[in-house]
């Protein structure tokens, strides 16, 4: 139940985002997350948009491993 | 693969230093470090452990019996997660309590129990509120959402859980943590950079995908092996900022606060729950049905709690693959594809 599902906004409306998950489509509660808009790619967990996601994870592991070598 | 990710698994496959003990805090990273064969990477003196992060491994058997009371006396409408669903109670699981007539729902969100309730205003509903603080928000934005509707016939039945306590309960168990990504995303990494400076615990935040797994590994695995000092890094950047999410910590400040909570196999851990704040009464259902003391008799031959706390693999408890199976759960650690027994089963 722990698994997030990263998607992007395609509409905000009314503290709901109608998101896009890989071609499916379903609104979810963006009442922890302001300034939300179009575009923009977020981390949904049980029907809530949790966080907004920075980066793809490519680009996050050559920042991280940067830091490490 | 990238260059980065090589890296990374450079580290991690030509590792031949000390043994390093590695916890997993949560259900996912071990399902998902099994599901993406990272588990086969690794040299023989790193030893991943599996942590008590799984929301229902750790749910008490108590819990389990509350909500069949609401089902079976109170005819009360249950919607829960779909994974708590099989697992055990002291007599029975919400299964067993459906087959005996009682209406028991999986959902998806909370707020897909508010939507039920809005519906059928004969019905009452009950929303089985587990999980933490990455779950947490979502019950209390359906609390918020039932009170400022004034519906009568919603309420909750929480066991929330915090991991602060829960990280001290387990220091000593592992050489480093990996941090549940998620949890990180709401509460920030002040608690974690604390347990580092403030009780010499090393860890690392770590996000979900193969890339995000090895890197946190690595870095893990390169810290452990080069300093002895203790270490925090965030290697799930993109998605964790250090102060976390504060309109959710707000609104779960609002609606809940923190109580003594009992965690399956690991007992009671104090201040290491939420509850519903007095303004919210009305919809906690332990107080609406007026609920007796229940207290719940895990089956004695599962040793969730030992698994949960590192201190046994799963396929060291007696009943394992024999007795108890995805199919037939004796304990709740083989119930959901997040727990350490069922991620075993499947995988190994
Ligand atoms: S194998 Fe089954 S009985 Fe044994 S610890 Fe795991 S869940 Fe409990």
């Amino acid at each position: 139940m722990c698994v997030g599902l990263s998607a992007k906004v395609v509409s905000v409306k009314d503290g709901t985002a109608m998101i896009d998950a890989s071609g499916a489509q379903r609104a979810v509660s963006a009442g922890i997350l302001e300034d939300l808009e179009p575009g923009d790619y977020v981390m949904v967990h049980a029907g809530v948009a949790i966080a907004k996601i920075a980066s793809d994870d490519a680009q996050e592991a050559d920042d991280v491993m940067e830091e490490l070598l | 693969m990238n260059d980065s990710m090589k890296a990374a698994r450079d580290i991690i496959t030509s590792y031949d230093g000390k043994p390093l003990r590695i916890m997993e805090v949560c259900g996912t990273h071990t399902h998902e470090i099994f599901r993406l064969g990272i588990r086969k990477l690794l040299p023989p003196q790193i030893n991943l452990i599996s942590g008590p992060g799984c929301p229902v491994c750790v749910t008490a058997v108590g819990f389990i019996d509350e909500a069949i009371w609401l089902a079976l006396e109170k005819h009360c409408t249950i919607c829960t997660f779909g994974d708590l669903i099989r697992v055990p109670g002291t007599e029975m699981s919400l299964a067993g309590a459906r087959a005996k007539g009682a209406d028991v729902r999986p959902v998806y969100s909370p707020m897909d129990a508010v939507d039920l309730a809005r519906e059928n205003p004969e019905m009452q509903v009950v929303f089985l509120a587990v999980g933490f603080e990455t779950t947490t928000p979502s019950a209390c934005l359906a609390a918020e959402a039932a009170q400022k509707e004034g519906l009568r016939n919603f309420s909750l039945l929480t066991a929330n859980k915090t991991m602060p306590n829960a990280y001290k309960a387990l220091i000593g168990s592992a050489d480093a943590f990996l941090y549940p990504g998620h949890v990180n995303a709401i509460t920030g990494n002040g608690v974690c950079k604390a347990l580092c400076t403030e009780h010499g615990v090393s860890g690392v935040v770590a996000g979900f995908t193969a890339s995000e797994l090895l890197t946190a590994l690595a870095v893990t695995i390169k810290l452990l092996s080069t300093t002895d000092e203790p270490f925090f890094r965030n290697c799930y950047p993109r998605v964790v900022r250090d102060e976390g999410n504060p309109a959710a910590i707000a609104l779960m400040n609002r609606v809940m606060e923190p109580c003594d909570n009992e965690w399956r196999g690991l007992g009671m851990i104090p201040q290491s729950g939420m509850k519903l704040r007095a303004e919210y009464a009305d919809y906690d259902a332990r107080l609406k049905y007026a609920m007796p003391v229940i207290t719940g008799k895990p089956n004695p031959a599962c040793r969730c709690g030992d698994v949960l706390q590192g201190k046994i693999r799963p396929c060291d408890c007696k009943v394992f693959g024999k007795v108890c199976t995805p199919l037939h759960p004796v304990g709740a650690c083989m119930v959901s594809d997040e727990g350490a027994c069922a991620a075993y089963y499947q995988y190994s």
